[in-house]
């Protein structure tokens, strides 16, 4: 665990200037698309994330990370995630258009890489020392959120790969001691349950086997398993820390 | 004879090649579609002989009042593995020799099974997801590991899921799917956790089981050739399984040793 710090702590320092460039080019970009989605600030969008991507993937987790044993593999998965995008770049799969039904939901997540550090100055951490928004956690979150907010054609692997990294978010939570990650979790669930209704229960009145209400309350129950999974972690480190 | 001179040869052998292609390209194992082939063809009056090679079949229908024949080349069409076509279509090979149905019923209840809604492809994600899960329990894998191989087999399927419905090659859709399977299960690898075993069975939801299976009856059955090509198949799926396992293994096995 104090290497996991030590190297959150070195990344902080270092690249500090570099962060903030980012979190500004994401806020311009994010207003950019909630005035009005133009082909120039979607394919920004896309191309912003590629390198937000394989900036987490090469300077957080290849170089930075390097003393973890466990890099090289979350870095390629983040190469990974970023390939996805460029796909999606060339493909123009993602389409960004506005989506009003889940305003609030994808409002609080895109705010939420903001409230990490947040969050961890209130446990009594102090900078570099902290978590910050272009870490991996909070760049999910990010992404998550304008998904959901430009959720009418959602690249559905990308989510999947995003839902896959809060799990082992969730249990980061566990074993290196970072709650901050649980705003992660808990974001994950309700955005899993409003892409895969969006993505497969779109067609409600499309024949299938077994029936769509059936598979939504299927899906239900999986995001329950989910949260009780969720409580049950967070209860276990409570007692823990008593 | 009466029934031979209401149902014209052509038009009855037309339907079983169609019916027997479907068989196997749904994965029904070669003895069971002669079986059932015949069978329609006994039932109205006819002789059917079948030659069932790994792209397409050869069957002939032969009248042996008249002599007359009828004689077609099938491709067999790529379908997707479907245990529920394979029971019904047998059943309905039955029905049509006990009850004696007519060709037009025939193909109406034939279109009725093939028609039918398939399994929703959200429902077999999460079923696999558990199957994968499950295995990875079977081989002593903790509570972690089948939360992060459930995870990495639904990412990996849904891959597979996609590119297959986008046409591209299945060799190539079976070493990507198990690379990025495989890949998301290696972040176990951080946890103290049974990584080793979510790493080997986050890929096992790939392995044709189907096709190992059928190729296996068919030797055994006299089908050398079909069974052969059948288990030649499976083989190269197993080699580009093993080729996307072994790129993730490549990548992170300093941290397994």
């Amino acid at each position: 665990m104090e290497t996991f710090w030590k190297t959150i702590a070195e990344y902080n320092s270092q690249t500090w200037g570099y962060q903030l460039i980012l979190i500004l080019t994401g806020i311009f970009l994010t207003i950019s698309l909630l005035r009005e989605p133009k082909r120039w600030n979607v394919m920004a969008m896309k191309i912003f994330f590629i390198v937000l991507y394989l900036w987490i993937a090469i300077v957080y987790f290849y170089i930075c990370c390097a003393e973890r044993s466990y890099n090289i593999v979350m870095s390629i998965f983040w190469v990974v995630l970023s390939v996805a995008w460029l796909w999606d770049l060339i493909t123009g799969y993602t389409t960004f258009e506005y989506n009003k039904k889940h305003v609030k939901l994808a409002a609080l997540l895109i705010i939420m890489p903001l409230l990490y550090p947040v969050a961890s100055l209130y446990r009594g951490l102090s900078f570099p020392v902290t978590t910050t928004p272009v870490m991996p956690c909070s760049v999910v979150v990010f992404t998550i959120g304008i998904l959901l907010l430009f959720s009418r054609k959602v690249n559905l692997f990308i989510v999947l790969l995003l839902c896959h990294w809060s799990l082992i978010g969730l249990s980061k939570t566990f074993f290196f001691n970072i709650p901050e990650d649980y705003m992660l979790a808990f974001a994950s669930v309700p955005a899993i349950y409003l892409f895969f209704k969006e993505y497969y229960f779109r067609h409600v009145n499309k024949e299938s086997k077994p029936n769509i209400k059936y598979l939504k309350w299927l899906l239900i129950l999986l995001c329950i398993a989910i949260c009780l999974i969720l409580m049950g972690t967070m209860f276990v480190e409570l007692l823990v820390d008593k | 004879m009466d029934r031979q001179s209401q149902e014209k040869l052509s038009e009855v052998g037309e339907f079983i090649s169609e019916y027997s292609s479907h068989m196997i390209g749904c994965g029904v194992h070669t003895s069971r579609v002669i079986r059932s082939a015949k069978r329609i063809a006994d039932t109205f009056g006819y002789v059917v002989n079948i030659n069932v090679y790994q792209k397409t079949i050869i069957l002939t229908v032969l009248n042996p009042i008249s002599h007359e024949h009828y004689s077609e080349v099938k491709d067999i069409p790529n379908l997707p593995i479907s245990f529920e076509h394979n029971s019904r279509l047998s059943a309905l090979s039955w029905e049509t020799y006990d009850k004696h149905l007519d060709l037009s019923t025939l193909r109406e209840r034939y279109k009725q099974i093939i028609s039918a809604p398939s399994v929703h492809s959200f429902f077999v994600l999460i079923l696999v997801g558990i199957a994968n899960a499950s295995f990875c329990q079977l081989f002593g894998g903790d509570a972690l590991s089948m939360g992060i191989v459930f995870s990495a087999t639904i990412t990996g399927l849904f891959l597979k899921q996609q590119m297959t419905a986008a046409g591209i090659n299945h060799y190539i859709v079976f070493i990507v799917s198990a690379f990025v399977a495989s890949l998301c299960a290696s972040t176990a690898l951080i946890f103290d956790t049974t990584s080793e075993i979510a790493l080997a069975t986050s890929v096992l939801y790939l392995v044709p089981g189907v096709p190992l299976i059928n190729g296996v009856i068919d030797v055994v059955e006299g089908y050398v050739l079909t069974g052969f090509a059948r288990l030649v198949k499976a083989s190269l799926l197993i080699v580009c399984i093993a080729t996307g396992l072994s790129f993730t293994l490549l990548l992170v096995k300093d941290n397994l040793l």
